[in-house]
């Protein structure tokens, strides 16, 4: 009774349309089908979960979703709107940001820099004439910028947004490459096992930096091995199992052991129904 | 001599203790852009003092204005080879391609009687094209770039041989091309010059400060930004006076600074720059995040040989002939490559400055000159080299050690 009552709150609280939403995707890498026909959809103000055994497909299918590797077949609809996504440029000029679990974080390069790392703001004027790429970097705003998008993320303990990344801790890194993702006027934030290398304490911090992208209307896409912290923050549930959906649970209404089930087992007919 | 080898080793021997000590201040001090050019201005100057105290003839202006001279190809060259040692690549083919270059630049202009200034644009044009090629070849098919170079040393020495013709060497004597390296500035106009560089290097950092201050930003130390004004001054002005008491300023000289610095400007200042970075440092991060890798990469090779090209020039100009032995067989593609390492750029990339490339040119000619002058043998020279080399990269792996335990 009390999940169905959460359950109602919860679709309020999301717009109905979904933001993103992908289906019939298809990919092969030689003669292994890493993914066979996944549908996935997320709403503005939602953070959902794709949660999978090892080897099932999630971060095929997320690096996909960042075009970081195209897709055999498949349609993408962002609000409804047909789109395609062939490199990491489409997806960033449609608002998608990944976060990936490696972080992709170049730790020769300043905190600043890594933040724009790909686009950086460049002064105009006389150096309008130039291609973007050799007009001089506005390496001032930058920083300004970094350093909001840093105060935002609560990152209390990183001393200057000029220190390497290679000096900073593995959580101070994390919050950098979400910050990235955030500061870069994106919708879509795809994160990719944010939380698996860090401590309690910074655990905390990455969780409560995820439910402020739910508060700031970002469709959130959360991969997890944890499910403490999926149950905490997110609002539904998306197993994909041998790449292919298996089931789709709201949150509030299902509990760890039916995911478990779902995820190494698979659900049968009767039990899907229930869903 | 082997007194001094031991002299040598003592000095050596204290400086690496001095600057490991530095490298780690300097890897506390975060990145201050003046961070990474200590170390290698701390060598040359304990070069320069040692060769100071042992050969008086050393701190003459006259052996200053000649070692500025004989540090300018491979100097050219070092400043070139940094931009692809940032991305993680090498290029062995660079001082092929500016013998290629300068033997074209010869043949034109002794042989054909193309006029000098459209014979220069021709070699540079040959120099970019053929550093294209090789990028093309490293970035496309997937040759490591060691071998592409590798490949492009041997074809393009022969290429050379070819240009050149069976005498293997052409006289240069065009006014135009033999200006560029025996034109000095009138000592005024070298003042006027330094005066000017020092004046927009102050108004650069006081600005700076003052837009840091105006965006509420952190400031650095006023203190370093100070120093850093007036260590950037002493050493104009130290460099125009020792000059100017002998011939004056070279106009190789000012023609290197500006090529250094539009190169400086590009790889630190510009999104093309960050790109390199961040290929160097990690080239999956830098494809997710939409530079292409494969056009960094391509201008990056054409950078050096655009580079070569000049290298080329000024070493036919210098020599005022270009012979296969000036440019082919080692020697000079090594001491380019131990400059921009001395200078403390990663062959590993990611790490690295064109400026040091210039400074690490200066360690190499210096070592050169000051053991040419003691008499050394070329045995000699060439194990004091060999040891600088390493010595450099010593004292690189141990300030970064220091830097990462932070």
């Amino acid at each position: 009774m009390q999940a169905l009552k959460m359950k109602k709150q919860n679709t309020e609280s999301v717009s109905a349309v979904p933001h993103l939403r992908v289906t019939g995707i298809n990919k092969s890498f030689g003669g292994v089908e890493a993914l066979r026909g996944v549908d996935i959809e997320v709403r503005r103000g939602e953070v959902m979960a794709l949660v999978g055994d090892n080897g099932a497909g999630k971060s095929t299918l997320m690096k996909i979703l960042a075009g970081a590797q195209e897709c055999d077949e498949g349609v993408f609809l962002l609000d409804g709107q047909v789109v395609s996504i062939d490199s990491p440029q489409d997806a960033t000029d449609l608002g998608i940001q990944i976060v990936y679990q490696d972080l992709a974080l170049c730790e020769n390069l300043s905190v600043s820099d890594n933040l724009f790392l790909g686009n950086e703001p460049v002064l105009g004027g006389l150096a309008s004439i130039l291609p973007r790429c050799i007009r001089p970097l506005d390496k001032l705003l930058m920083e300004q910028r970094a350093q909001q998008a840093i105060d935002k993320m609560k990152i209390k303990t990183l001393k200057s947004v000029r220190s390497t990344v290679g000096v900073l801790s593995g959580g101070q890194r994390q919050a950098i490459a979400i910050a990235r993702a955030v500061g870069a006027n994106s919708s879509v934030v795809l994160l990719d096992e944010p939380t698996a290398a860090l401590g309690v304490v910074q655990t905390r911090q990455v969780l409560e930096v995820v439910k402020q992208l739910r508060a700031t209307n970002h469709a959130v896409i959360y991969i997890s091995h944890n499910l403490r912290d999926i149950f905490e923050i997110c609002d539904r549930i998306t197993v994909i199992r041998h790449g292919m959906n298996e089931a789709t649970f709201v949150t509030a209404a299902t509990n760890p052991d039916e995911i478990v089930v779902a995820m190494t087992r698979g659900i049968d007919k009767r039990s899907d129904e229930d869903v | 001599m082997s007194d001094a080898i031991q002299q040598g080793a003592g000095v050596s021997g204290a400086t690496t203790g001095f600057l490991k000590r530095i490298g780690a201040r300097l890897g506390s001090m975060g990145q201050l852009s003046m961070g990474t050019f200590v170390p290698v201005l701390l060598a040359l100057v304990a070069i320069w003092v040692y060769f100071g105290v042992t050969e008086p003839a050393f701190f003459s202006p006259r052996n200053f204005y000649f070692l500025f001279m004989q540090s300018a190809v491979v100097g050219t060259l070092a400043v070139g080879i940094t931009v692809v040692l940032l991305i993680g690549d090498i290029d062995l083919s660079a001082a092929a391609v500016a013998g290629v270059c300068a033997s074209l630049l010869a043949v034109m202009s002794t042989n054909m009687g193309v006029p000098a200034p459209i014979a220069c644009l021709i070699a540079l044009a040959g120099g970019l094209f053929l550093g294209a090629i090789q990028g093309a070849l490293t970035a496309y098919v997937g040759i490591p770039s060691f071998v592409v170079t590798l490949a492009g040393l041997l074809g393009f020495q022969g290429l050379m041989l070819k240009i050149l013709g069976i005498h293997g060497a052409i006289n240069v004597r065009d006014p135009f091309i033999r200006g560029i390296t025996t034109i000095s500035l009138p000592p005024m106009v070298g003042w006027g010059v330094a005066l000017a560089c020092i004046t927009l290097f102050a108004w650069l950092v006081y600005r700076g400060h003052q837009k840091r201050v105006q965006m509420g930003l952190e400031l650095d130390p006023t203190m370093a930004s100070i120093s850093k004004v007036v260590l950037f001054a002493l050493i104009a002005a130290g460099t125009v006076a020792t000059l100017n008491a002998y011939r004056g300023v070279p106009l190789i000289v000012i023609l290197l600074l500006i090529v250094t610095t539009i190169l400086a400007w590009l790889t630190t200042s510009t999104p093309f720059g960050r790109a390199l970075f961040a290929v160097g440092g990690n080239q999956e991060s830098a494809r997710r995040v939409g530079i292409s890798v494969t056009n960094i990469r391509i201008a990056a090779f054409s950078i050096v040989g655009l580079i070569a090209a000049v290298g080329g020039i000024v070493g036919a100009s210098r020599y005022a002939s270009v012979s296969f032995n000036a440019f082919a067989g080692g020697p000079l593609l090594l001491e380019a490559i131990g400059a921009a390492v001395i200078g403390g750029t990663s062959l590993f990339g990611g790490r690295g400055s064109v400026w040091n490339a210039i400074l690490g040119a200066l360690v190499i000619g210096s070592l050169g000159n000051g053991l040419d002058l003691s008499g050394a043998s070329a045995a000699d020279k060439l194990m004091f080299s060999g040891a600088i080399l390493l010595l450099a990269v010593a004292i690189d792996a141990l300030s970064r050690n220091a830097r990462d335990r932070k």
